[in-house]
């Protein structure tokens, strides 16, 4: 399955898009941002399931957490960014 | 022992301070190095904290709860957030060295809105001449020296209404009296950990409504590839690594104080500070610095005698097992207001966990002492 990864501008960030993401139902785990992905190195990011991306966005935009930028991570571990 | 310096360090803390610390020296690393176990519930528990202190504070935004060494650290972000060599800044007649030298050492140029003890319109009234010019703001919230309540809500208007942005520093005042950052519109609020707030040593806090300037520079785990500080909050003011058992213990002192509610806490030692008042008062040549007004002090009292001086009164006390402080208590400024810069004073100060049994063994120390002389 394919997950997203949501990247948060700072691990503060992060944490309280996890945490409101958990609290709407969805999991949300924190890793760090890939190298390619996070580009000013040591970024964070929230992974989430393919099929709650949608549903993510809206509680984090209500939260005033929305991501910096969004990445889909493919089977190889690859990523590749997305328009939201 | 009896314990009377809590405005220097209030050291009995709520059992579960010392447990949160421990607990967290044995499972946390640091936040925003790793997303491991221990270095994520470090992180945890540092968010968490920051949630608690925004929301008692009303700071809005967690991310503008920045943990600090101490409040002199904070003052000193404030300070250089805010100041530019050569600024006028406006100060009260009671503000601590943490104050006075970070400013001294910007080259500010200083203009002391001066009034007597105990007289709030008189400082507001001060404060107003002294503004017209003023590029910046600084004033305590309380007195460390005298527990004086400063009309710190009324000084936070005016320097809004002359569009001067204001730091308070609420070392005395955090743990025992209202601080809304947003109501008071103050431009960074600056605190310690260790005094009211009922954390352990090396905690600090400073809360942000103004653009920051860095005065650490370092790793802050994120953004590693820019040799600049990151431009968002907390990260931007905290570099290096966290003092995670500090900020679990800080969390601990804040439940409790919340659990108890801080008037709760301020009337407590309000008492306790009147009954040691109304035990000394019959010593002889004794002037104790109280507020006509007990709405308009602390649990803070100072005095002084001719017949011996503060440090030997303090250290008499200490021989008899007293622990009070004396000497000018790193605020000259404040003495110097009060016409005590030649003596100093003694300063008595109480806490949650001081008992009116203690009390009355201080106050017979005390008396005992003059008596002997």
């Amino acid at each position: 399955m394919l997950k997203y990864l949501l990247m948060c501008r700072s691990l503060t960030y992060a944490q309280r898009a996890s945490r409101a993401l958990e609290h709407a139902g969805i999991t949300a785990v924190i890793t760090k941002a890939p190298k390619s992905a996070s580009g000013v190195g040591c970024g964070y990011c929230v992974k989430i399931s393919e099929s709650k991306l949608s549903l993510a966005l809206n509680v984090l935009r209500q939260e005033g957490l929305g991501p910096t930028r969004i990445f889909v991570m493919a089977h190889d571990g690859s990523v590749s960014e997305v328009n939201s | 022992m009896i314990y009377l310096d809590c405005a220097a360090t209030s050291m009995h803390k709520p059992r579960t301070v010392q447990k949160a610390i421990n607990r967290a020296m044995a499972t946390m690393a640091s936040p925003g190095r790793g997303c491991h176990r221990p270095a994520m519930l470090a992180a945890d528990c540092v968010l968490d904290t920051r949630i608690l202190l925004a929301d008692y504070f009303n700071v809005g935004e967690p991310e503008n709860v920045i943990f600090t060494s101490s409040a002199t650290h904070a003052l000193n972000i404030a300070i250089n957030s805010l100041v530019n060599s050569g600024d006028n800044v406006v100060i009260s007649g009671y503000e601590h060295n943490s104050v006075t030298r970070p400013l001294r050492g910007l080259n500010a140029s200083l203009s002391v809105a001066s009034s007597p003890l105990f007289s709030p319109l008189e400082a507001v009234s001060a404060f107003e001449q002294q503004l017209d010019k003023a590029d910046c703001a600084v004033c305590t919230y309380v007195s460390n020296v005298f527990g004086y309540i400063l009309p710190i809500k009324e000084i936070s208007a005016l320097c809004k209404k002359r569009g001067v942005p204001l730091i308070i520093d609420a070392s005395q005042a955090a743990g025992v009296l209202s601080i809304d950052l947003l109501g008071l519109d103050a431009a960074f609020v600056a605190m310690p950990g260790h005094k009211g707030l009922l954390g352990p040593q090396g905690t600090g806090v400073l809360l942000c409504n103004s653009e920051t300037r860095p005065v650490l520079f370092g790793g802050t785990g994120s953004n590693s590839a820019s040799d600049s500080m990151p431009d968002f909050l907390p990260e931007r003011l905290e570099a290096g690594t966290h003092n995670v058992s500090g900020i679990a213990g800080l969390y601990e002192g804040v439940k409790f104080i919340i659990s108890r509610s801080e008037k709760t806490l301020l009337d407590h030692e309000r008492k306790l500070r009147e009954l040691f008042t109304q035990l000394v008062s019959p010593i002889p040549e004794l002037e104790i610095f109280i507020s006509d007004d007990p709405e308009m002090q602390t649990g803070v009292l100072s005095l002084r005698s001719d017949r011996l001086s503060s440090d030997e009164l303090a250290e008499r006390l200490g021989s008899a097992g007293i622990c009070i402080r004396s000497g000018l208590h790193c605020s000259p400024s404040a003495h110097e207001t009060a016409g005590t810069l030649e003596s100093g004073t003694a300063r008595f100060s109480f806490s949650p966990f001081n008992t009116a049994a203690e009390v009355r063994c201080a106050a017979n120390a005390m008396i005992k002492i003059f008596n002997n002389m």
